[in-house]
């Protein structure tokens, strides 16, 4: 992934909040990015490799790193798997050989330098970096060290200096960047007295791997390993038996690590677009929904207030004419207590419409 | 009752200083003090056991991804209470946000000892931003959460302080707030189990999937209504007497409404993580070891309290919804643990395996204390549980 | 409700015992396995017969046929205790060797797989039952029940498949006192019985077939293609017969598993002495020509390559069996492979049976494999494979005629034009003088680190054609005295003087020579790939060469 390739974020306003939008712009195109043109690589030929800790040795040098307790020339050091570390930008490891057990097979282990970068991918504060050259560059100076490019890294290859309290960093092999820029191998190439490491641009060495592959098809298992491994890798290796036998995981697939998390990055504008217009919504279909009960419960009461109202006219009504009735009675039969009954009905009758 | 008169029932200038909780606190203290100063003068190599296989161990495992997916009750009860209308929940949104707050607050504060240089954690917003990166979106979107908590908290902060139009200015913004919180938190939540997606072959492939970020957030949800049952149970026992009548009656409501949802967003995510299954067709791991451990974690600790909540919120069986609540809680625990440590580097051999320092336990115990001192002093004296009484009915 | 829950518990208990005693089992199984089976032997028998009725149910059982022979022998038990007697269906001439002694079916306790229940039955019934008395007998038994049996088993099938090679078929024909009928036959259709037609033998392979199920395309219809796999034809006759010898106590082979299929065994097979020529009327040499008929103007190698005199007897000395070459048939390979190809010959044309790379049965194929020896490899390591032959290559089987040589064309004599063209070549003896070799190479490359150099030049070059000395086909293609020095000084004319390493390479990673190696590169990649091909332990290390400064 190429810096220019990468999309930047667009700042959403308001508030000074913000969502990342947009992601790899090719992460759902057919599209794929295949490095600059003419970078540079490595080629490994682990079948001429012999073991002698050369490239490690002048690694060590190049790099000005820490000596080892045990010289570069103690070769049993080979006999335990080792891998790179904070004060190791390489390692060579002895694999036993399926095909001839009596001759093991060696592999030089170092930064691949992938195409499309897991680490620079991960980083969120871009502190590695493709160069045109081909390198992976790391710059300490914005790194915050959460480390989260290791654990990106399908190859294991990053690591970092936990013992230090200041300016801990992430360490990994640079192809030797600097030394490409004055025009010098990297030192591990130059050291390398068998030539089991080629350096050059990697379609030069893809055309060389092939045909090595073409010429010896016995010798050599018909694969180069980087070439799409990750979305490739600028480090290739041939290999006489299966990647696998010598530590070289075949499970990794194809698909560039800014890849595998596109899709999760460009749900990202989607959540921050739609998000706000459902939970709007959803609030305004809460409210709604008290607005409405609100109103149902006022024209209940109203409702209930009506009702009691029309019950006790007709409850008066009934009285009413129960009166008249009691009234006409009362004047059939007792015409002449007609009077005082009369005033003592129609007090009765003051108090019912009182209540 | 005034500003003062509410002071003065909670502050008790008789109570004795060496009570048992305080000694132990203290003890908790100052161990974490010594390894916090050996931390920083001898870099992480003098408290972790992290190596160049395992650079995330159990502070990013359990401090950053459990802590965070606990701290999930924010934002459901938050939700549920404002946007979805849930009215009758309101009084437990306010211990939810302070649970969050200082969940989150803790969060950050951990990631300082665990990061190289925390000095530079701005870094990846203001000087440079690796915007590709789903740790990227994790920060910013867990630093500007934080800040959402922190005013939503704050009006709870300004009625102990009494700064009334302060606290009103913020109050009118609680929904743009929620609105806000929630959007952040599906972001981040989601984000933290999409920040393996990149990592195919170190994760095992039970757990590795591209569903990653969609199972972090379903999880967090339940995670955040059982941790508000869970903890609220929690505070019932210790601070029943700072709760208010609203509170009360509110609570067994709230628990058996949550319940209820934490039952039914369970149920649904562990059919998709059987369909995450199918999808990549993985049946056949499960035989294996690590296909035992998978199903003891879907089974014994998603499906098992899912079930459990069902019952519990039929039968308003309250002691069972909370055995549940804690389960479950111990079960995104060991999800977020599995992703970040257990299952990730699978194939490495045993003796490769990192187990964490007893500095790195430490400093976790640490930080959880912290955050209960805190949780402690905020509810003793600010309205948490119960309505301050000079804003009554404002919400 | 009580009921419900008593019900839950007894399921939760049933599977709790389930649980347990599964585990049990399965630790039982482990220890016992991890205790005595991590051994490779010659005589694991696999017994999954039930395959031809659909699946299996249980594992398949891994059964050590010698151990059973022993014990069985032991009780004074033949092979008639398991397997039963099964006449030979098919009359014929070869009866001899088997008479008085029926062929045992090689199936276990029956002559056919008749049905999946029999045959389970079969086994269980009598393994078991065996087992079983044999442990009454308070002697040392096998398992007797299902778990011990079927079970994923550790131990490893050394077995090596049996052949009949060059001696042991002189070994053999010596004993038969040369009486060839006794093993070999073929079909007469019409008659329906086995014949014996001399000078027709041949391997018994060409009929009886690894998988008889699996015709080749050219055999498809020949009548002589066998029901009887050879792996039954050899146990059904082999067998029979070595049982018959030793039943009349002479020496005889072996009856047991390990006797024929285990590697070290057949390392310790008596070797004759002299293995005389076998007798089938074959030519000593041949005139290998395309087409029978030459071109009217009786010219060779006008329209078609020049024929190539085949030295027949050398080849059979060098080689353990017919079929290495003669893979289908003691025939011509012109009569199947056809210059255009044909179904007979799998349409593998003539060009290809000679010439296909990457088999052992064409000439060169068989030639390239021979350069695998690592006192060849060393040099031929760096030859590209399968590349385009060079004229000069071609001429050394294609060679040119002299003008006696095309007289004997003219009169279509063949054998005598062969024989002439044989007697005309010459071996590589000696390459040049040693005044022309230079004794010593100092290689001053790598001064500023170490020592120069000093690569012993004449001794590699002696030690070389001493390697190619004592091999008649390696002395044939090095006959020319530069030869030898190709394999280092390649890519260059053949010469006494030939260009230093240097002059070619230089720089290393020069993009106009994306190919080349540089110089440091060239030494290294030479001197040890070809150390290492040629297994030399010495020098080891970087000071073996370059001594410490």
């Amino acid at each position: 992934m190429s810096v220019s390739r990468r999309k930047f974020l667009a700042w959403m306003g308001g508030a000074g909040l913000s969502t990342a939008f947009g992601t790899k712009a090719y992460a759902a195109s057919n599209k794929q990015f295949k490095g600059y043109p003419d970078t540079m690589g490595v080629l490994h030929d682990t079948t001429l490799c012999v073991g002698c800790r050369s490239c490690e040795d002048a690694c060590n040098k190049v790099n000005n790193l820490p000596q080892p307790e045990k010289p570069f020339k103690e070769l049993s050091v080979l006999d335990k798997t080792r891998r790179t570390d904070s004060k190791t930008f390489t390692v060579v490891n002895k694999y036993d050989n399926s095909k001839e057990p009596k001759n093991p097979v060696f592999r030089k282990i170092q930064c691949n330098h992938c195409l499309e970068p897991a680490c620079a991918s991960a980083c969120f504060v871009n502190a590695f970096k493709k160069t045109k050259e081909g390198a992976v560059v790391y710059d300490a100076s914005v790194c915050v060290g959460c480390r989260y490019c290791m654990v990106a890294c399908p190859f294991n290859i990053p690591a970092y200096e936990y013992d230090k309290v200041l300016d801990p960093k992430v360490v990994k092999c640079t192809m030797c960047h600097p030394r490409l820029l004055e025009g010098k191998l990297p030192g591990c190439v130059e050291a390398c007295p068998v030539e089991a490491l080629t350096f050059g641009k990697r379609e030069d060495l893809l055309k060389i791997a092939r045909e090595r592959i073409r010429k010896y098809p016995e010798k050599y298992v018909n694969h180069i390993y980087g070439e799409n491994e990750m979305g490739g890798t600028s480090w290739l290796y041939l290999t006489g038996v299966a990647p696998e036998e010598i530590g070289m995981r075949e499970d990794l697939g194809i698909t560039p690590a800014p890849n595998l998390t596109s899709g999760a990055l460009a749900v990202v504008p989607m959540v921050a677009g739609l998000w706000p217009v459902f939970l709007t919504g959803a609030y305004a279909i809460s409210k709604r929904k008290e607005k409405i009960a609100a109103e149902e419960q006022a024209e209940a009461v109203s409702k209930a207030v009506a009702e009691t109202n029309t019950a006790a006219e007709e409850k008066l009504a009934k009285a009413l004419e129960k009166a008249a009735k009691e009234k006409e009675a009362a004047i059939q039969k007792e015409v002449k207590k007609a009077l005082e009954e009369a005033a003592a009905k129609a007090q009765e009758e003051d108090k019912e419409e009182d209540a | 009752m005034s500003e003062t008169a509410v002071k003065k029932i909670f502050f008790r200038p008789d109570r004795s200083l060496l009570t048992p909780f305080n000694i132990t606190v203290g003890i908790i203290m100052f161990i974490g003090l010594i390894l916090t100063i050996m931390r920083f003068t001898g870099g992480l190599s003098a408290v972790t056991n992290l190596d160049d296989n395992y650079p995330w161990g159990l502070w990013i495992g359990f401090d950053l991804m459990a802590g965070v997916a606990l701290a999930a009750g924010g934002y459901t009860t938050s939700a549920a209470c404002y946007l979805f209308g849930m009215k009758r929940y309101h009084s437990a949104v306010r211990p939810a946000i302070l649970t969050a707050f200082l969940g989150y607050a803790l969060v950050v504060f951990s990631l300082h000892y665990d990061v190289g240089r925390p000095w530079r954690l701005p870094y990846p917003i203001f000087y440079s931003p690796g915007t590709t990166s789903l740790l990227f979106e994790v920060g910013l979107c867990v630093a500007l959460y934080l800040t959402v908590l922190f005013l939503e908290y704050s009006t709870a902060a300004l009625e102990w302080l009494g700064l009334k139009k302060l606290r009103n200015i913020i109050y009118k913004l609680t929904l743009v707030l929620t609105i806000f919180g929630v959007i952040l938190s599906t972001l981040h939540q989601s984000s933290l189990g999409a920040l393996f997606i990149i990592a195919p072959s170190k994760l095992h492939p039970l757990w590795y999937t591209q569903y990653l970020a969609v199972y972090f957030f379903i999880s967090s949800m339940f995670a955040g209504l059982s941790m508000v049952i869970f903890e609220g149970s929690l505070s019932h026992k210790y601070f029943h007497d700072k709760m208010d009548e609203t509170y009360l009656k509110e609570h067994d409501g709230l628990v058996l409404g949550f319940a209820k949802g934490a039952s039914f967003i369970m149920a649904g995510y562990i059919v998709i993580k059987i369909i995450g299954i199918a999808m990549d067709n993985n049946w056949h791991l499960l035989g294996t070891g690590f296909g035992i451990w998978f199903l003891v974690e879907l089974l014994g600790f998603v499906a098992l309290p899912c079930f459990l909540y069902a019952v519990g919120s039929r039968d308003k069986n309250f002691s069972l919804i909370k055995k549940a609540s804690l389960i479950t809680v111990l079960g995104i625990v060991l999800n977020r643990l599995n992703v970040s440590l257990i299952a990730f580097n699978w194939y490495l051999p045993l003796k490769d395996k990192y187990i964490p320092h007893l500095g790195e336990i430490g400093l976790t115990i640490f930080m959880i204390t912290i955050g209960i001192v805190a949780f402690k002093f905020i509810v003793t004296h600010m309205p948490i549980f119960y309505e301050h009484p000079d804003y009554k009915d404002s919400h | 409700m009580v009921k419900g829950k008593m019900k839950f518990r007894w399921v939760g208990i049933l599977i709790i015992i389930f649980l347990i005693s599964t585990y049990c089992i399965g630790a039982q199984v482990f220890a016992k396995l991890s205790k005595d089976e991590s051994k490779s032997r010659a005589d694991v028998i696999t017994i999954d017969t039930l395959k031809v009725f659909g699946y299996l149910e249980k594992p398949e059982v891994t059964f050590l046929h010698d151990v059973h022979t022993d014990a069985l022998e032991k009780q004074g038990k033949d092979c008639l205790a398991c397997h039963l007697p099964k006449s030979n269906s098919i009359p014929g001439v070869f009866k001899e060797a088997v008479a008085g002694i029926d062929p045992l079916s090689p199936k276990f306790k029956r002559l056919e797989d008749t049905a999946r229940k029999e045959v389970m039955d079969i086994y269980h019934k009598f393994c078991i039952d065996c087992h079983n008395d044999m442990g009454a007998q308070k002697l040392e038994t096998g398992p007797v029940t299902c778990g011990e049996c079927h079970k994923e088993s550790k131990t490893v099938s050394s077995r090596q498949p049996a052949g009949m090679d060059k001696n042991l078929h002189f070994r053999h024909s010596k004993a038969r006192e040369k009486k060839c009928e006794q093993c070999h036959h073929e079909f007469n259709e019409e008659k329906k019985e086995l014949v014996y037609v001399k000078e027709k033998e041949g391997s018994c392979r060409y009929c009886h077939l690894e998988n008889p199920k699996e015709i080749p395309v050219y055999a498809k219809d020949s009548a002589q293609i066998s029901k009887l796999s050879m792996k039954e034809a050899s146990h059904l006759d082999c067998i029979s017969c070595h049982r018959k010898t030793i039943a009349k106590e002479m020496d005889a082979g072996p009856v047991k598993c390990s006797g024929c299929h285990d590697a070290e065994m057949q390392a310790k097979f008596k070797k004759a002495e002299t293995i005389e020529r076998m007798e089938r009327k074959q030519p000593d040499v041949v005139l290998v020509s395309t087409g029978d008929k030459l071109p009217d103007d009786g010219r060779l190698g006008n329209v078609r390559m020049n024929a190539v005199a085949y030295n027949h007897k050398s080849h059979e000395e060098s080689n353990d069996t017919c079929r290495v070459c003669h893979h289908a048939s003691l025939d011509k390979c012109s009569k199947c492979h056809t210059l255009s190809g044909s179904k007979d010959g799998d349409y593998v044309k003539l060009e290809k049976a000679f010439h296909q790379i990457g088999t052992d049965k064409s000439c060169l194929g068989c030639h390239e494999l021979n350069q695998q020896d690592p006192k060849c490899s060393g040099c031929h390591v760096f030859m590209e494979k399968g590349r385009k032959q060079a004229d000069e290559s071609c001429l050394k089987c294609h060679e040119n005629l002299t003008p006696d040589m095309m007289n004997l064309v003219k009169s279509g004599d063949n054998t005598a034009l062969a024989e002439k063209m044989m007697k005309a070549r010459s071996t590589a003896s000696e390459t040049y003088p040693d005044d022309d070799i230079p004794e010593k190479v100092v290689i001053k490359d790598m001064m500023d680190k170490y020592q120069a150099a000093e690569l012993p030049h004449r001794k590699i070059v002696n030690t070389l054609m001493k390697n190619i000395s004592d091999n008649k086909m390696a002395g044939y293609f090095h006959r020319d005295k530069g030869t030898i020095c190709q394999g280092c000084h390649h890519n260059s004319p053949v010469s006494t003087k030939p260009p230093k390493c240097s002059s070619c390479h230089g720089k290393p990673f020069d993009e106009n020579e994306l190919l080349r190696p540089g110089l440091m590169g060239a030494y290294h990649q030479q001197c040890m790939t070809c150390h290492k091909e040629m297994k030399l332990e010495k020098p080891a290390g970087c000071t073996g060469c370059h001594k410490e400064k």
